[in-house]
């Protein structure tokens, strides 16, 4: 009994030690500069849309990359779908839950492009995602003439800004839904066995084809909601060209790490969830100090560095530990 | 020479057949359309040499199976230092020295790292990458006006020419075709990339090839920085801002394998850059707007590999 009592508290504070650890540091660090962190009610919409955000882009980009397969496309799909289906909603007049449908589903058929593509000229994965990012980003510069997409001033459209529970709600739904697709389906199972054992799981029935363009269809039309939320955010989409549009799969990275570590201790999407609460906290942290743009860059690239040196050398850290308290002892 | 043998030569020489396709296109265009034709060559030659160079230095990093996101910052940041150091010192001499070495003791330090702490080089060199974009903001902010680092444009036109330039690309390509093809060194990168137990195993240091390859790459990125002030003297936070993913795409399009190993190609870069530089050229000339030659660009890019690897499809996906 005690032993089961020990495993729960190990790991509930393995699953919230880090988040709570950067949300300790955070209000220090704020106390210290006489700033309060969460003030008002903007700053917890930033923060929400910072989690939702970048937990989404995780999942995305975490659902090939689990598989070996590096997609540098993913943010060319936020793009595409963000100006299809802002540029539809505003000549049509139809309102925000029609826009994140219509980003969602032009999303999820981008995805199914991309991985079409994949598994048609089977290319190794990173090839193919770098000509997909190319292309999209093409046919979003092409759809708007290079002009982008503008509705600041439609007020139903940017309305989604104005409560953090829009931002909760996505973030309630996108986990439940991603947690019941990869834990209680078929498609999971399935997707679970081919990232352990790729030859095994195919010698064994499961179609690959099938579940890799499933993956990067769900990939896609989750990157759907992520235009979704810039798009609504600033009442615009900015054109990119040239892979400007590959910055987006990088916030995902950090994020990714801390949730795969978490991931030890409770469900892995939880993790992710978690990993993006952390670093939307930093986010926030250096909007409410003002902290240079650059430095926020060191500061996380530091931080993912480090983070990175203690996961791929923990175990020498812990022989480390128990050495020194060996010594102690004696 | 059996029929598969000529398929295989064929296909291995498809990125080249390519390059002389697109070539021969350009100049085909060029004098139907009244264009310029040789002003349009030194075009091509300024926006593809920067890519060949950097991307040459890098195929050490590719034949390791390893990837470097992080070179077009490195060299972004190896031209701003360099361009302070000359507005010091007046010497377009130690500037170039200073631009090679801070390029190489970056692709040491990111070598290092990942050797050392046992890190993915992959997501080592994201890190850097962010780390390297910040820095070279905080440069420009700190030593410049604040949104540029300049030296004087007399101090490097002698050097802005076709034949300096040549000989740059051509100097460090051989250097890298001697290296890669006629040392040991070559080969054993080659080994390390397509088996990496076998080559432990046969004692080939996976950290001393690891090195190697990042200082290799190093003096690529530094040449390239160099060559970057030489043409643009003027150095914004936009400097070489696309370098770092046109030297991926143009190694892959010059037909080298992502996977490395035995089938690595040093010429494969030199390919690859001036082959993306002259298709962008033809889009130019088909006054097409820039999103429709992007994805045109992106097509033929698969169409190509698609081609030049079309004997090295197996039964499971690729990953």
């Amino acid at each position: 009994m005690k032993t089961g009592n020990n495993n729960i508290l190990k790991r509930i504070i393995g699953t919230l030690a880090i988040p709570g650890i950067a949300l300790v540091i955070a209000l220090l660090v704020c106390s210290n500069q006489g700033v309060i962190l969460f003030e008002t009610q903007g700053n917890w919409i930033l923060f929400l849309r910072a989690t939702a955000s970048v937990m989404l882009t995780t999942f995305a980009l975490s659902l090939n990359l689990n598989s070996g397969r590096f997609d540098f496309s993913i943010g060319s799909i936020a793009l595409v779908s963000s100006v299809i289906s802002a540029t539809i909603c505003i000549n049509a007049g139809l309102p925000t839950p029609a826009m994140l449908f219509i980003s969602i589903v032009a999303g999820g058929v981008l995805g199914l492009c991309s991985g079409l593509v994949y598994v048609l000229i089977k290319l190794p994965p990173i090839i193919v995602s770098l000509g997909v990012a190319l292309f999209y980003e093409g046919l979003a510069f092409a759809i708007t003439d290079g002009y982008g997409v503008s509705f600041v001033a439609n007020q139903e459209l940017t309305s989604f800004t104005n409560s953090p529970w829009n931002y909760v709600g996505v973030i309630v739904v996108a986990l439940i839904v991603f947690i019941f697709i990869l834990d209680y389906t078929k498609f999971g199972y399935e997707y679970k066995a081919l990232v352990s054992g790729q030859k095994v799981a195919v010698n064994t029935g499961i179609n690959e084809v099938k579940n890799a363009v499933g993956c990067y269809a769900i990939s896609g039309a989750l990157m759907g909601v992520v235009g979704f939320l810039s798009a609504t955010n600033s009442g615009t989409v900015q054109m990119a060209l040239n892979f400007g549009s590959i910055g987006t799969m990088f916030t995902a990275f950090l994020p990714m790490f801390i949730g795969g570590f978490i991931g030890r201790f409770c469900n892995e999407k939880i993790g992710y969830l978690l990993g993006a609460m952390t670093t939307a906290l930093m986010s926030l942290t250096y909007a409410r100090l003002l902290v240079d743009s650059s430095v926020q860059q060191i500061i996380t690239a530091v931080v993912l560095v480090l983070f990175l040196i203690y996961l791929n050398n923990e175990n020498k850290v812990i022989e480390l530990v128990m050495i020194k308290n060996r010594l102690k002892k004696k | 020479m059996g029929k598969a043998n000529i398929k295989k030569y064929v296909l291995n020489l498809a990125p080249a057949f390519g390059l002389v396709a697109l070539f021969v296109a350009f100049l085909v265009l060029g004098t139907w359309k009244d264009i310029n034709v040789a002003y349009g060559l030194k075009s091509i030659l300024n926006q593809s040499i920067v890519v060949a160079v950097v991307a040459t230095g890098a195929i050490f990093i590719y034949t390791l199976g390893s990837f470097d996101i992080s070179l077009g910052a490195s060299t972004a940041v190896s031209a701003l230092i360099g361009a302070m150091v000359y507005n010091r010192t007046e010497s377009i001499w130690v500037m170039l020295f200073v631009c090679i070495g801070v390029a190489v003791f970056v692709g040491l330090f990111n070598s290092v790292l990942a050797s050392v702490f046992n890190l993915p080089v992959f997501v080592t060199t994201i890190a850097m990458l962010s780390f390297l974009n910040a820095l070279v903001l905080l440069l420009i902010n700190i030593n410049g006006t604040g949104s540029e680092i300049a030296i004087p444009a007399p101090a490097v036109v002698p050097y802005n020419t076709v034949e300096f330039k040549m000989v740059l690309l051509i100097g460090f390509f051989l250097l890298c075709v001697f290296i890669f093809s006629f040392t040991k060194i070559g080969r054993k990168q080659k080994f390390q990339g397509g088996n990496p137990l076998c080559a432990k195993l046969s004692g080939i240091s996976e950290k001393k090839m690891a090195i190697i390859a990042f200082v290799m790459s190093g003096i690529g990125v530094g040449l390239g920085a160099f060559l970057s002030i030489i043409y643009a003297p003027t150095l914004t936070k936009n400097t070489a801002s696309s370098v770092g993913m046109d030297v991926i795409i143009a190694i892959v399009f010059g037909g080298m394998p992502v996977s490395g190993g035995a089938r690595s190609k040093i010429y494969a870069a030199m390919i690859g850059a001036f082959s993306m530089t002259i298709l962008g050229q033809l889009m130019v000339m088909f006054n097409l707007n820039s999103g429709i030659g992007q994805m045109v660009k992106a097509v033929i890019f698969l169409l190509v590999v698609f081609l030049a690897t079309s004997d090295q499809r197996g039964k499971l996906l690729p990953r």
